[in-house]
């Protein structure tokens, strides 16, 4: 197993240099107050993990691993391994950057704003990936790609038609209610979600014709 | 150890593998007593399959040239040279026998023939 | 004798495609030849021995452990090269070093490098740089440098140019020296295994046809060349099919030895691979 995660993070470092500069960017545009793009680089880094996918699938990979010592289970678990450690990474960059950015400007640390962005960033990151890995394992890095596409803009969508129909002002409250303890709910939310998907995908893969 | 395998020849090529061997007994470049390549490294040397090497070794354990020591491999015989003689003149005896068939049949008398057996013996001298 | 692999009673449905009822077995210290046209079988069998497809029925055993139930013990015995099925191509040789010994417990790390300088393949290139050639060579290291068993290879030598193909047929040779281990190949270029197999299977349209030594089948088996009158004197008992071309018939036997005592046609020519998977899969009975 261990050899599979070392497989995933040397492909990964091929993609590092892409991630430095994009962050480089990302600080400078901040310093500059031009923008907040901290959303991005959740995104970039679904990108590059997406990337390694795409790889495995134009050699064949995954059913290669099939031959080698619990390939099949490894495989999977190997991924989900090194996108825990590629989120980890990530946030930990957005994180520290957001400390510079807010101490050098203010003076001042603003824990609770580097908390919600680092809880908002993985919390998309995990969202995004817990719902592709599965697609990607079943139906292949490009259908699973458009089926993602659609299925986020018909998520919004639908959030706005329902919405529009019904009265949310509950459920504001309700989270209201909830803020004090949110620290705790999301990342027990991320655990879950995580460890969902990658049992389906681990399911998936276990009974999938090569 | 020399073998020379042709493809080509039709002849089963176990078979060109013990006639080869035999012929080297026979003429006392390999002695009684002398190991023979294990099979399976002849057949990598040969670029044949090892059943091949193994079925020649065999017909030659069967016909006395070769003795299979179970965990060590294969030594070659004490040949018994009147074996070897009589075995010879069978071959022999089976060619000739062709021979004066065809004779006997398109009428070619005994005497032509002997005459021809002499001058085939000068020949070769 | 032991075998090594034993195939029992494989069967798979396709929607256009079936695996009839697959037999046959390989014993310890040989090697196997796995031939028929493309199409005929020859991936998915090997996919069904590696279990990489499911929905097979059948039994297969490889050293004993059914393939099912032991897969990792025997994953950790078998090397496998597969048609097209490697490592993402961004890797370099040197890093499938660094996968592999965290993935098979005998993964011999020596070994590996020492086969990479024999076929003088570059360590630190990525797999996209290397011809067909090197990189079919080094699937064939990557499968070997575990110490495996049994080595499961589809189209090995496809691609090679001639003396690389020689190169991994002496490998090949050298791998089952020691009597414990076995070679399953596939190939559709068969003099090579005419040389070296032991044993060969041949399939078609998912079906095996025969599995025979290689001896028996090349010394016994014969291509009578005959008339159309000659033809018609022939038992349909004695021949296996025949092909008839403009000039002549061309007819399959199984044993050369009793054809000629029974008849009087003088051509028999001995067989290759080639004509007598030629006239199985064209010939007519």
């Amino acid at each position: 197993m261990l050899g599979f995660i070392k497989k995933d993070i040397i492909m990964l470092k091929s993609n590092f240099k892409t991630l430095a500069i994009l962050i480089v960017v990302y600080i400078i545009m901040a310093f500059k107050g031009i923008m907040d793009i901290s959303f991005i680089l959740p995104f970039i880094s679904v990108m590059i993990m997406i990337s390694t996918f795409s790889y495995d699938e134009f050699n064949k990979w995954n059913s290669y691993a099939c031959t080698l010592p619990n390939g099949r289970k490894n495989v999977v678990k190997s991924k989900y391994i090194s996108t825990l450690l590629m989120i980890i990474i990530t946030t930990f960059i957005v994180g520290l950057a957001s400390f510079i950015i807010t101490y050098t400007q203010t003076q001042k640390v603003n824990y609770e704003e580097i908390l919600s962005i680092i809880l908002g960033t993985s919390f998309a990151t995990i969202l995004l990936e817990s719902f592709m890995y599965p697609t990607i394992y079943k139906f292949g890095v490009e259908k699973a790609r458009i089926g993602i596409f659609v299925s986020v803009f018909g998520i919004a969508i639908i959030g706005g038609l329902l919405s529009n129909i019904f009265n949310f002002g509950k459920v504001l409250e309700l989270l209201k209610l909830l803020e004090n303890y949110i620290i705790i709910i999301i990342p027990i939310i991320m655990v879950v979600m995580l460890y969902i998907s990658y049992k389906i995908s681990e399911r998936i893969n276990l009974n999938k014709e090569f | 150890m020399e073998i020379i395998i042709s493809n080509s020849s039709g002849v089963p090529i176990y078979e060109q593998i013990k006639e080869q061997i035999k012929v080297k007994i026979v003429s006392n470049e390999l002695k009684a007593g002398e190991l023979l390549p294990s099979i399976r490294s002849l057949a990598k040397d040969l670029r044949c399959s090892v059943i091949t090497t193994k079925n020649a070794y065999e017909e030659l354990v069967k016909d006395g040239y070769v003795i299979n020591v179970p965990q060590k491999g294969f030594y070659v015989a004490e040949i018994n040279k009147d074996v070897v003689r009589e075995e010879l003149l069978n071959k022999i005896e089976t060619l000739l026998d062709e021979a004066v068939n065809i004779a006997k049949l398109n009428n070619i008398d005994k005497k032509t023939i002997l005459e021809m057996m002499e001058i085939l013996y000068e020949e070769e001298k | 004798m032991d075998n090594i692999l034993e195939v029992k009673n494989l069967s798979k449905k396709y929607l256009e495609f079936e695996l009839k009822n697959v037999n046959f077995n390989l014993p310890k210290g040989m090697i196997m030849g796995f031939i028929g046209e493309n199409g005929a079988g020859k991936t998915t069998t090997i996919k069904a021995i590696l279990d990489i497809i499911k929905d097979y029925s059948g039994e297969i055993k490889i050293l004993n452990f059914d393939n099912k139930k032991e897969t990792t013990k025997i994953q950790e015995n078998v090397g496998v090269v597969l048609d097209d099925m490697f490592f993402p191509e961004i890797l370099t040789p040197n890093d499938i070093n660094t996968i592999m010994k965290d993935t098979y417990k005998n993964w011999d790390s020596n070994l590996y490098f020492k086969y990479i300088k024999d076929f003088s393949l570059p360590l630190k290139k990525q797999i996209k740089t290397l011809s067909k050639g090197m990189r079919k060579k080094l699937e064939i290291v990557t499968a070997l440098s575990h110490h495996p068993k049994l080595l499961i290879l589809d189209e090995p030598t496809s691609g090679l140019d001639p003396i690389a193909r020689n190169e991994v047929i002496s490998i090949f040779q050298d791998f089952i020296q020691n009597g414990e281990c076995s070679i399953f190949f596939s190939s559709h270029i068969t003099t090579d295994l005419e040389h070296i197999a032991d044993y060969i299977t041949f399939i078609n349209n998912g079906e095996i046809v025969l599995s025979k030594t290689c001896d028996e089948l090349l010394n016994e088996y014969g291509i009578v060349k005959c008339t159309e009158k000659e033809f018609d004197t022939l038992d349909k008992k004695d021949y296996v099919k025949y092909i008839k071309t403009k000039c002549e018939y061309d007819v399959l036997i199984e044993n050369k030895k009793a054809f000629n005592t029974k008849y009087k046609i003088k051509t028999i020519d001995n067989i290759t691979l080639e004509d007598l998977m030629l006239i199985m899969v064209k010939g007519v009975k």
